[in-house]
C-alpha cells in the first residue's frame, strides 16, 4: 500500500474509534492498532508506553471529575471546587471507552510513525511543506529518546547517574535546550540546500493501485458504520 | 572573472565581538582551498558567508561584500544560491532531512527545480560517486557517522555545484575514511573551500592555504609557500610530534579479558577483545570506523556490560562521550562543572583546560572547541583512576590538541588513560601505547 493511503487509512480508523460509542467497539479498533504496532517490534516501546500511560491517566482521573450515572460504586470526600469525589457504573463506562478512543488515536498515530515511509509520503503530498514539517516532527521522538539515553550515559560517565523522577526531571530543560539546538541547525542546511525556492519539482510519484483506493475506501465506511451503529 | 569574491568582509554574530575583520579573497573555478586556523579564529563564519547564510541565517552586523557566481549574497538568498553552491557541515546529523538516503540526496535535487526525470538518476551517480551507491535504499538512522558524510557529500555533489563548501566534513573519519572521503570531494571539477582540523591529508590535495586568527586572514598562500610558513610559524598545524615514553611496572588498573559485544541482538561488534590499562600511561585505542573502539572504551568504563568475556577495574572511572552537547545540563560553566566536585576543584580544573574566565557563561554559549573543553573539565573534575576519552579531538585545532596532550600527559601520573580516536598525530602526541582494533565486517557503527 502506498503511504499516502496507508496515511489516510490511519486517520480513517482513528476517525472510526473517536465517533464510536460501543465499549467494545472502540476496544476492538485500538487491539487492531496494537497489532499493527507490534510489527515494529522494539521501536514501539516509547509510543506504547507513551499511549498507555496517557490513556490509563485518563481512566483513572476521569470518574473523579465527573458527576454522571446513579449506581455509585465508591464515594469519597467533599473537595472543595471539584464537589464530591465518587465513582459510578456509569462514569467508568465512559472513562473507559475515552481512555480507548485515546489510546486508538496514539495507536494510530505510532503505527504513522513507526511504519510508513515519511519520505515517499513527503514526495507525493500536495501541501508538501506542511507534510515534511509533520515527517520532522514525527522523528523528534526517537531523537529525544537518544538524546536522552546519551544525557543519561553522559552523567553515568561523570560518576552522577540521575536517580528518581526529579533527577530525570532535571534533564527535560536540557533536552528541549539541545533539540532546538538541533532544528536551527537543520533549518540552516534546509536553507542552504534551497528548501522554500520557487519552482521546485519533485520525483515522479508511482501511482495508486487498486489497493490503495480500495484501503481508503473501506476506511470511510469504518468512519460511516462507527457514527450511526457503534 | 572569479567564482566567489569576498571584499573587505567585516561581521559580527548578534550581540557578539565581530567574527571576521576585512577579510578580503578570492577563489577561482576549479581552485581547492584549504582554511586553516584555530577553533574560533572565523572559518565556519567565512564559509557560511559563502553559502549566503551569513548574514541571511545568523543577523547580525555585515560589512564589506561577497559575490558568489556573479551574485551579491545581500541580495541573493542561500536558497537561491543551492545549486551552484553546496555545502557539506561538520555534524551529518545536524544535516539530515529526510528518511532514506536516496530521498535525501534528491531533495536538494528538487529544491533547485531539476527536471523530474533525471533526479533519480543523479541521486544515484551522485552516491555512486562517493562508493555508497549500496546504500540508496537504506534508512538513514541505521547508517554510521562515515556513512552519513557520504550521504551528504553525494547530496551536495548531486547538485553539480561550482562551488563546493566543506565544513571540516572529515571530522567523525578515521585516517582512511578521510582520505577517502576528499578523494571524492576535491576530484570533480568544482571549486572547493575546505576547513579542516586535521590538515595533513588536505594539505596535500590544496592549491592554496588561507589561515585565519581571530577573524582575519594571516596568510594566503599557494600550497607550497604556506606549508613553509606553517612550518616556521604554527609547526603544530605539521608535524606529528612524539616524545612518550613507556610506563612499565605500574599497577594495573583495569583488564579487559576477550570480551564480546552486540547491541539489541544485532550482530556482535566485539568478538573476543583484551584491553589492558595500567596506572600512569596513555593507551590510544585506535582503528577504522565501526570496527567497536567506544564500545570497548564503554565496556573499559562500565558503562557497558559484556556479554562474553570479563571486564576487572579497580578504579574510579570517568567516560568522555564523543558529542560534547551530551555534556551541557547545567545554565553556567562552572555549574556545570561543579556538579561532579567541590566548586573550588571546578575552577581549578576550568583553568588547566583553558577555560578561566569562561565560569558565568551559558555552556549552549561556547564554541564547538571551548565545548570539547568543558566536557573535558567535567570529568577531569572527580579525579578518576580510570579516565576513557573518546575522540576527545573532535573540533579542535592542532595547537589545542597540543595543549591537550601536553595537559593528559602532565596528570597521566595517578591514573590510568585511555584514548579512542581515529587523529594518527593525536595518538603520537599523547600516547605511551597503540592498541589497534581491526574492524569486524559488516558491522555498521553503533
Amino acid at each position: 500500500m502506498r503511504p499516502s493511503a496507508a496515511a489516510l487509512v490511519l486517520i480513517g480508523v482513528a476517525v472510526a474509534a473517536l465517533v464510536a460509542h460501543r465499549l467494545w467497539a472502540v476496544g476492538v479498533v485500538a487491539l487492531v492498532l496494537l497489532v499493527v504496532c507490534l510489527r515494529a517490534g522494539r521501536r514501539a516501546k516509547p509510543y506504547l508506553w507513551g499511549t498507555l500511560f496517557s490513556a490509563g491517566l485518563v481512566f483513572l482521573l476521569s470518574p473523579l471529575l465527573q458527576s454522571t450515572g446513579y449506581h455509585v460504586l465508591w464515594s469519597g470526600p467533599d473537595l472543595p471546587v471539584l464537589g464530591r469525589l465518587d465513582v459510578t457504573t456509569e462514569e467508568l463506562r465512559i472513562a473507559g471507552v475515552n481512555a480507548l478512543r485515546l489510546a486508538a488515536v496514539g495507536l494510530a498515530f505510532a503505527a504513522y510513525a513507526l511504519l510508513l515511509d515519511h519520505d515517499r509520503l513527503v514526495a507525493a503530498a500536495t501541501a508538501r511543506r506542511s507534510v515534511l514539517a509533520a515527517a520532522l516532527a514525527t522523528r523528534l521522538v526517537p531523537t529525544l529518546e537518544r538524546d536522552a539515553r546519551g544525557l543519561v550515559e553522559a552523567l553515568r560517565g561523570r560518576g552522577l547517574a540521575p536517580e528518581g523522577l526529579r533527577g530525570h526531571a532535571a534533564l527535560l530543560s536540557p533536552l528541549l535546550a539541545g533539540s532546538l539546538e538541533r532544528g536551527l541547525n537543520l533549518a540552516e542546511a534546509m536553507e542552504a540546500r534551497g528548501f522554500g525556492r520557487p519552482g521546485r519539482t519533485r520525483v515522479p510519484a508511482p501511482s495508486w493501485q487498486l489497493r490503495d483506493y480500495g484501503g481508503v475506501a473501506l476506511s470511510i465506511t469504518a468512519i460511516a458504520v462507527a457514527a450511526l451503529w457503534l | 572573472m572569479a567564482l566567489a569574491s569576498v571584499e573587505s568582509l567585516t561581521y559580527s554574530y548578534p550581540g557578539a565581538p565581530a567574527a571576521l575583520q576585512e577579510v578580503s579573497l578570492c577563489i577561482e573555478e576549479g581552485e581547492v582551498v584549504l582554511l586553516l586556523g584555530g577553533s574560533g579564529s572565523g572559518k565556519s563564519t567565512l564559509l557560511r558567508a559563502l553559502a549566503g547564510l551569513v548574514p541571511w541565517f545568523h543577523g547580525g552586523r555585515f560589512e564589506g561584500r561577497v559575490e558568489v557566481v556573479g551574485r551579491d549574497t545581500r541580495r541573493a538568498r542561500p536558497a537561491e544560491l543551492a545549486g551552484a553552491v553546496a555545502s557539506v557541515f561538520q555534524d551529518p546529523e545536524d544535516q539530515i532531512v529526510l528518511g532514506r538516503v536516496e530521498a535525501e540526496v534528491a531533495f536538494g535535487l528538487e529544491n533547485v527545480g531539476t527536471p523530474p526525470g533525471e533526479i533519480a538518476g543523479r541521486a544515484r551517480d551522485a552516491l555512486d560517486a562517493v562508493g555508497a551507491a549500496h546504500l540508496a535504499e537504506r534508512r538513514v538512522v541505521e547508517l554510521s557517522g562515515g556513512e552519513l558524510q557520504r550521504v551528504c557529500l553525494a547530496s551536495a555533489l548531486a547538485l553539480e555545484p561550482r562551488l563546493l563548501l566543506l565544513d571540516e566534513p572529515t571530522s567523525q573519519l578515521d585516517h582512511d575514511g578521510a582520505e577517502a572521503f576528499l578523494g571524492h570531494a576535491l576530484g570533480n571539477g568544482a571549486s572547493v573551500v575546505l576547513s579542516e582540523q586535521r590538515p595533513a591529508t588536505a594539505l596535500r590535495r590544496a592549491d592554496r592555504v588561507v589561515f585565519l586568527e581571530r577573524g582575519r586572514i594571516l596568510l594566503d598562500a599557494p600550497r607550497d609557500d604556506a606549508v613553509e610558513w606553517l612550518d616556521e610559524h604554527r609547526p603544530a598545524w605539521t608535524r606529528q610530534q612524539n616524545n612518550n615514553s613507556l610506563q612499565e611496572g605500574r599497577e594495573t588498573v583495569c583488564r579487559v579479558d576477550r570480551v564480546s559485544f552486540a547491541y539489541g541482538g544485532g550482530p556482535r561488534v566485539l568478538d573476543g577483545a583484551s584491553l589492558e590499562l595500567r596506572r600512569g600511561e596513555i593507551v590510544a585505542l585506535t582503528g577504522p570506523n565501526g570496527c567497536g573502539k567506544t564500545t570497548l572504551a564503554k565496556l573499559a568504563a562500565g558503562l557497558l556490560e559484556p556479554q562474553e568475556g570479563s571486564v576487572e577495574r579497580d578504579a574510579r572511572p570517568a567516560f568522555l562521550l564523543q558529542d560534547p552537547g551530551r555534556y551541557l545540563v547545567r545554565e553556567r560553566v562552572d555549574d556545570e562543572v561543579a556538579l561532579g566536585g567541590a566548586r573550588a576543584d571546578a575552577l581549578r580544573v576550568l583553568a588547566t583546560v583553558g577555560l578561566a574566565g569562561f565560569e558565568g557563561r551559558h555552556p549552549r554559549d561556547l564554541s564547538s572547541g571551548e565545548r570539547e573543553r568543558l566536557a573535558l573539565a567535567t570529568v577531569l573534575v572527580a579525579e578518576p583512576d580510570l579516565l576513557v576519552l573518546d575522540e576527545p579531538t573532535r573540533g579542535i585545532d592542532p595547537e589545542r590538541k597540543l595543549e591537550l596532550a601536553t595537559l593528559l600527559r602532565a596528570q597521566a601520573g595517578p591514573r590510568a588513560t585511555l584514548v579512542v580516536t581515529h587523529d594518527r598525530s593525536f595518538a603520537a602526541a599523547v600516547a605511551d601505547r597503540e592498541v589497534s582494533l581491526a574492524a569486524v565486517p559488516e558491522v555498521a557503527l553503533a
